[in-house]
Order: structure tokens, then C-alpha cells, then sequence
């Protein structure tokens, strides 16, 4: 049997290298996947805790959970994508920097 | 075995979480990501999720990073040496994503004791996932019915709005089409 701390503190490792590759990197892909590695360290933590609580408790959300994340995350990828295209086709460059002007 | 097979998992997505960290091109960042996904669905199935661990391979792995592998194919920019990996005021990102992780496991490694594996714990099967997300009434979350039909609206909305981006920026393409909006 796994113990669920380590569950825990793998997703949480998980996490705090998906934040560190959002706010490095400079390039909007590396953005956008570390995005997508928050959210999976999420989902991992999730099912970690859902194996601590015995069935008639409500585990099986720390199971469906996930899937709606997994859900929301394709159509933030989807529409992210889409607007990595639109804006790399205007201004030619992946550099997030390039686009500090989109708060004016 | 089981814990053999949890460390190897772990070793596997913590070194490919830095490697995406560390990565000079997007493809093999992407891949490192792959990567980390698969273990992850390992991960899932030594914790009795199958379904979710089959679920994480189809739809992340599958399908989102075929996604971003395709964008970054399309874009042309694994070719991309100019952008660099960080600014000098950027790195202030890895000590604040240390401090994240270390937060968090003194935060959970304080209910260490609390938090044992229970032998009862449902089994993530499509049976009961299933049973879970279908039924209206009985002891099941009633919940989870609408809020499976409002992700599918999400998903369709999600379509849309990303059929309209490329469009637009393929019509500010074309010179002979009058350009809706300004650009």
C-alpha cells in the first residue's frame, strides 16, 4: 500500500516546478505546458486524498474531480493554442515579453 | 512492489518536471511533458484509478500534447534559438515555486498521521465512475449529471471561440477580404 503522504508530496514537488516554469520562462509554450503540469500535480493530489476516505464517505470525487479538470484543461488548451497562433502570426515572435503591451 | 513501482514513477516525473523546466526547444519540453503525464498515469493506476489513468493517457497525453506539438510544428518555432530562457527579474520565479512546494508539504506533513491509505476506498473503475456521473437519485453525488453536460457545453464553446481566433487571423491574411475589426 502506497503511502499517501508521498502521494502528496509528489504532487506537490509537481506543483512547485510547474509554478517555477510559468513565471522563468519566457516562451508562451513553456507558459502554456507548465499550465497544463499544475494542473495534472492538482488531479495527482486529488486522487491521493480520495484514497484516504473510506467509500461511503464520498471518495469517488476525489476520482471524478479530475476528469472535469482534465475536461477544462483541453478546452483551455484549445483556446489557448488558438490564441498562441493568432498572436504569434501578428507580431512573429514567442517572447512573452513582446506582448507587455496588451495591458494598454 | 507496489512502492517500487511508486518511487520509480516518481523519479520518472520529477526529473522530467525538471527537464521541462530546463528545456532549450518546445519540442523537448513537450516530450519531457509526455513524460511526466505518463508516469503520472502510472501513478493513477497504483492508486486503484484506472479510468482516470487511461483517461489521463488518451486525452493529455493523446490529445492535448498532440495539440501543442502540432501549434509549435505549425509556428515553426522549434527552430526558435532567440527567445531566451529567462530574464535576469524572471528567475525570481524558481525560489518562489521552491517556497510553493515547501509550503505545501510542511502544510500537508502536518496531518501526516491523519492521512492513511484506507482499505475501504471506492475503486476508480468506469463502473463506478460511471454510476457516480449517471444516476439522478440513490446516495450517489446528484451533482455530477448537469455538471457533465455544462463541461460538454464548455467544450463546445471552447470549439467555437477557437474556430473564430483562426479564422480571424487567417481573413487579416488575405488582402483581397475586407478585415472585420480592427487589427
Amino acid at each position: 500500500m502506497i503511502d499517501p503522504i508521498n502521494v502528496q508530496i509528489l504532487a506537490a514537488i509537481l506543483f512547485g516546478l510547474g509554478i517555477a516554469v510559468v513565471l522563468t520562462r519566457r516562451n508562451i509554450f513553456f507558459t502554456l505546458m507548465g499550465i497544463e503540469l499544475l494542473l495534472n500535480a492538482v488531479n495527482l493530489s486529488f486522487v491521493g486524498f480520495s484514497r484516504t476516505f473510506p467509500a461511503d464517505a464520498g471518495s469517488i470525487t476525489g476520482i471524478v474531480a479530475p476528469l472535469f479538470v482534465i475536461a477544462i484543461a483541453a478546452a483551455e488548451a484549445c483556446v489557448g493554442l488558438a490564441m498562441v497562433i493568432s498572436l504569434v502570426r501578428g507580431r512573429n515572435t514567442l517572447d512573452t515579453d513582446a506582448y507587455a503591451g496588451m495591458r494598454e | 512492489m507496489l512502492t517500487v513501482y511508486f518511487w520509480l514513477f516518481s523519479l520518472i516525473a520529477v526529473l522530467c518536471g525538471f527537464s521541462l523546466l530546463t528545456a532549450r526547444h518546445p519540442i523537448s519540453a513537450a516530450v519531457s511533458l509526455i513524460g511526466v503525464m505518463l508516469a503520472i498515469s502510472g501513478i493513477y493506476g497504483l492508486l486503484d484509478a484506472p479510468f482516470l489513468g487511461i483517461a489521463q493517457i488518451l486525452v493529455y497525453a493523446g490529445a492535448i500534447m498532440m495539440l501543442v506539438v502540432f501549434v509549435i510544428m505549425v509556428l515553426n518555432s522549434a527552430k526558435d534559438r532567440t527567445t531566451p530562457r529567462g530574464s535576469s527579474y524572471s528567475w525570481i520565479g524558481l525560489p518562489l515555486g521552491a517556497l510553493m512546494s515547501i509550503v505545501i508539504i510542511a502544510g500537508v506533513g502536518r496531518s501526516a498521521e491523519a492521512l492513511t491509505a484506507d482499505p475501504d476506498a471506492v475503486q476508480g473503475t468506469a463502473q463506478n465512475i460511471g454510476r457516480s456521473l449517471f444516476t439522478f437519485s440513490g446516495d450517489a453525488a446528484t451533482g455530477w449529471y448537469v455538471l457533465f453536460e455544462v463541461v460538454g457545453l464548455v467544450l463546445l464553446a471552447a470549439m467555437v471561440g477557437a474556430v473564430v481566433l483562426a479564422k480571424r487571423s487567417l481573413s487579416s491574411i488575405e488582402a483581397d477580404e475586407p478585415a472585420e475589426g480592427a487589427h
